[in-house]
């Protein structure tokens, strides 16, 4: 077997090229991704990309003129609040309008913002102006409709 | 962003990752030709710039219909590829046959069937629109092999169709028509099959209502089970499937319901169905019958123990008993290729094999990441998924972690349809990955006029 030093020397000289390449190939992909982890974030498909996990999250109707008390509705990819049918929770409400309030996951928190509704929207008794995180229990409260927000872990 | 961190466009790091691999291809020729001939032609240099040439060749195309694609995909795959061209160049001279040549065909029949995808998708959103079309095509391949006349039967699992000398595994074919079917169902119906949702005994359960596919994909996977008697195809099918739901719907739920369901299902046809039963009891017990039904896993585990860490070398492992015609690796061409690269290369050799599957899932998974619409994501998980897993399940079975079952080790192993179907795999990720970086570049959705040129 004159050739079996020579087989060797070509079996290694196989593995160093392949790991080399492999390693090259690891390298450059990691790079890649923290350059596009920090710039391209927000897309329309609601499908979540990383960042935050998304935590199981509901609103549950304390009290509402239509809605049944203890009715639960799940808040995967954001929802709407408001009288209008093309609300994802529609009711009514004297003191609602059409669109009144969204909430939606962020980043593996959920947030509520107003709608610039004709009587606004308080969360725990305060105002919300612009978005404001809703943590669980918070309370949700539309005009005579009001909601409690549960986060599961 | 043309330029990356290495200050290469995309393209450019595309074509300089192709020489180490057309490097790689010559150095295994030239190992196999020493070990077989004693002697080292410039033979093996030659292959290797064939080789070469057919990639860049390929590398162009890319260049100039799908410039922003994602530029580690086309090697990594070329490189498995080439793995299996020098595993199939050294079983030649043992099995007396051309299986490496035959293989070199597929893969260029591959490239070209590659470039015609391409050439004819650029608009892949038509794929939607078809989509009962492409279930339908991709059940019907999967019946195929049941079919009088054309269906053929391999060690009790009917996996393949004959029509005349053309020989063909038709579920590799069905699982790019079913992941382009799940992709788009759940893209239109995933927002229902969460806002529906009601918690039971603490358990988030999907509508009833929209639980429909889910039961209808257990219930394809258990059929494929028992009438077609694909262990390996119906695993994979169902693991993508599932990737699929929980990237749809961001539901850890759904997917261990769907586990349980497969569970509780598979042990049923386990306990009822005598091909599956034998197939099981081997994995658990293969010393039960060492010489017949445990042969072939038995085999394999002692030829990757005969590896070690760095393997025997190439040709250097023992394929066929001396001065007889028994396989002493029955089916190396296929279901035992990786064990034979193990054999050769080591443990170092079969964890490289390993790394090139985790980073194709990988840039496959930063498709999908980057894709800007719902059915590019899920088409690009469902495609990776569909890839990882069958590597999966065919490293699995001949390790003994999990029944072994004669699925194809993607790219790698012996045959025609497997080379077809996923350079076609590789054709869709690459079209979505070219729009999604495309958009990613010029900060907005492209427009779609010019699509269908």
């Amino acid at each position: 077997m004159d050739f079996e030093p020579l087989s060797i020397a070509l079996k290694f000289a196989f593995l160093g090229v392949l790991y080399l390449f492999l390693f090259w190939i690891a390298v450059a992909a990691r790079k890649d991704l923290r350059r596009n982890a920090n710039g391209g974030s927000g897309d329309q498909t609601g499908i979540s990309s990383g960042g935050g996990t998304a935590r199981d999250a509901w609103l549950i109707v304390e009290s509402s003129d239509s809605l049944d008390r203890g009715s639960r509705f799940d808040l995967f990819g954001g929802v709407t609040l408001g009288r209008s049918a093309d609300a994802d929770i529609a009711f009514t409400d004297r003191y609602a309008s059409g669109i009144h309030a969204r909430v939606y996951p962020r980043a593996g928190r959920y947030f509520v913002e107003d709608m610039n509704s004709t009587n606004g929207t308080l969360l725990n008794g305060t105002p919300v102006n612009g978005e404001i995180e809703i943590r669980d229990g918070s309370t949700l409260a539309i005009g005579d409709t009001s909601f409690r927000l549960q986060i599961d872990d | 962003m043309g330029t990356g961190a290495v200050g290469l466009s995309a393209r450019n790091r595309e074509l300089l990752a192709l020489i180490p691999v057309a490097l790689l291809l010559t150095i295994g020729f030239a190992a196999v030709f020493a070990q077989n001939d004693s002697e080292l032609g410039n033979l093996s240099l030659s292959y290797g710039l064939y080789f070469l040439a057919i990639c860049l060749a390929t590398h162009i195309y890319i260049r100039i219909r799908l410039p922003q694609a994602d530029p580690y995909l086309f090697p990594l795959m070329a490189l498995l590829t080439a793995f299996g061209l020098v595993m199939l160049y050294r079983l030649d001279a043992e099995l007396a046959r051309e299986l490496a040549r035959d293989q070199a065909n597929w893969f260029v029949l591959g490239l070209i069937l590659f470039a015609v995808v391409i050439h004819f998708l650029r608009d892949y959103s038509v794929l939607e629109r078809y989509r009962y079309t492409i279930a339908l095509t991709g059940i019907a391949l999967l019946l195929a092999p049941r079919l009088p006349l054309i269906g053929t039967q391999v060690n009790g699992a009917y996996l393949g169709v004959k029509i005349g000398p053309v020989g063909f595994q038709p579920a590799e074919l069905a699982k790019i028509c079913i992941v382009i079917f799940l992709a788009s169902y759940l893209r239109e119906h995933r927002e229902l099959l969460v806002v529906g949702a009601r918690r039971v005994l603490g358990v988030t359960l999907p509508p009833l209502k929209h639980l429909g596919p889910l039961l209808v994909v257990w219930g394809a996977a258990m059929f494929m089970l028992i009438f077609i008697r694909d262990l390996g195809s119906s695993l994979m099918f169902f693991a993508a499937f599932l990737a699929l739901l929980y990237v749809a719907t961001g539901r850890l739920s759904f997917v261990v319901i769907g586990m349980s369901m497969f569970m509780i299902g598979a042990w049923v046809i386990y306990s009822t169905v005598p091909h599956v039963t034998d197939r099981v009891d081997i994995w658990l017990d293969p010393y039960q019958d060492p010489g017949g039904a445990g042969y072939q896993v038995l085999q394999s585990m002692f030829a990757q123990a005969d590896g070690g860490l760095f393997g025997e070398g190439f040709a250097r492992s023992m394929v066929v008993i001396p001065g007889g015609t028994d396989p002493l690796l029955p089916a190396a061409q296929t279901d035992l290729i990786y064990t034979l690269i193990v054999s050769e290369l080591g443990l170092f050799g079969g964890a490289a094999v390993i790394c090139v599957y985790l980073l194709i899932a990988a840039r496959g998974f930063k498709v999908a990441l980057m894709a800007n619409d719902g059915f590019s994501k899920l088409l690009a998980t469902g495609l990776t998924a569909v890839f990882a897993f069958q590597a999966f399940v065919i490293i699995g079975g001949v390790t003994r972690v999990i029944p072994l079952t004669g699925v194809t080790l993607p790219l790698v192993s012996y045959g025609g349809s497997s080379i077809l179907a996923n350079f076609i795999l590789l054709a869709l990720l690459l079209l979505v990955s070219n729009r999604a970086r495309r958009e990613a570049r010029d900060g907005e959705p492209a427009a779609s006029v010019g699509a269908w040129s």
